[in-house]
């Protein structure tokens, strides 16, 4: 493991972010933004801005749809099969 | 169907109860993320509801062929994708490919950074926009890459899994992504000048 300087460390950030980073990659990356104040920032900005994007996006299931998709499954039952097949 | 006659008759309606329970048990409580999804996909809450429906549908019938133990969510997701697939984009063709010529990768965060607010404020900017300027940044992206950032950000797929899902290569996931994200950042610094949250400084 060597130290990596921000144009690398800025490359791994996305990958970081989303939980694919591991190993060698990982603490290296983790290493720099312990001490580089500039890239750390930029690093929060983008996970806040993932978690914003998840905030925003997520949305009420309509009142009726939970009830509508059992009367749809109740309606399809004789084309559920096939049944259990594993051995 | 259970006949009158034949012991089998019995046995095969117990299955199909258990198969149902176990549907109801397991895949129903998906509906909250796979209704956001289908929402964003298909930007209509009539046709969210259509592809919701659909999807479930085809997935109660294929149900019995699961493995139980796999990747139940992921599943759920790759039906969701395909009946999308399958019943919109033949309605609508749209450009599959984003004008990603000329975002720079710290598009949003340096002009942001360049308000001249105090540190750690950029992201505060974007918290202050409605829900609808960021639902609708991320409508305006094509609808393979909206997909990709949806699987990832909102619902917190592995690369690996969005692959299973969309069904193209981890390489393709990963450029989509990235791509998404600029051309998603460059939309919603367009929303906050427009919303009058900051001006053009760079």
């Amino acid at each position: 493991m060597s130290p990596i300087g921000c144009e690398e460390a800025l490359r791994r950030v996305e990958a970081y972010l989303d939980g694919e980073l591991s190993g060698p990659s990982l603490l290296e990356l983790q290493r720099h933004l312990g001490r580089c104040e500039p890239c750390l920032g930029r690093t929060e900005f983008r996970r806040r801005l993932k978690a914003l994007l998840a905030e925003r996006c997520r949305c009420e299931v309509p009142e009726h749809l939970p009830a509508r998709l059992r009367a749809l499954l109740d309606t399809s039952e004789e084309a559920a099969g096939p049944i259990d097949r594993r051995a | 169907m259970a006949g009158p006659e034949g012991a089998a008759a019995p046995a095969e309606e117990r299955s199909r109860d258990e198969l149902r329970e176990r549907f109801e048990r397991d895949a129903l409580p998906l509906l909250p993320g796979l209704y956001s999804v289908a929402l964003r996909l298909t930007r209509n809450p009539t046709d969210a509801e259509d592809l919701v429906q659909e999807a479930f549908l085809r997935a109660y019938r294929g149900f019995g062929s699961f493995k139980e133990g796999t990747n139940l969510r992921a599943w759920m997701y790759r039906i969701l994708v395909n009946a999308f697939i399958n019943t919109y984009r033949k309605r609508q063709r749209e450009p599959q490919t984003v004008p990603d010529e000329g975002i720079e990768e710290w598009y949003l965060y340096d002009r942001l950074a360049a308000q001249g607010a105090e540190r750690s404020a950029e992201a505060e900017v974007l918290e202050r926009m409605p829900d609808e300027d960021v639902r609708a940044a991320l409508d305006a992206l094509p609808e393979g890459f909206r997909m990709a950032v949806l699987l990832a950000d909102v619902e917190g797929f592995s690369y690996k899994e969005i692959a299973e899902i969309m069904g193209i290569p981890i390489g393709t996931v990963m450029s989509r992504l990235h791509r998404g994200r600029r051309a998603l950042e460059k939309a919603l610094w367009e929303k906050a000048r427009e919303r009058g949250l900051v001006t053009d400084r760079v």
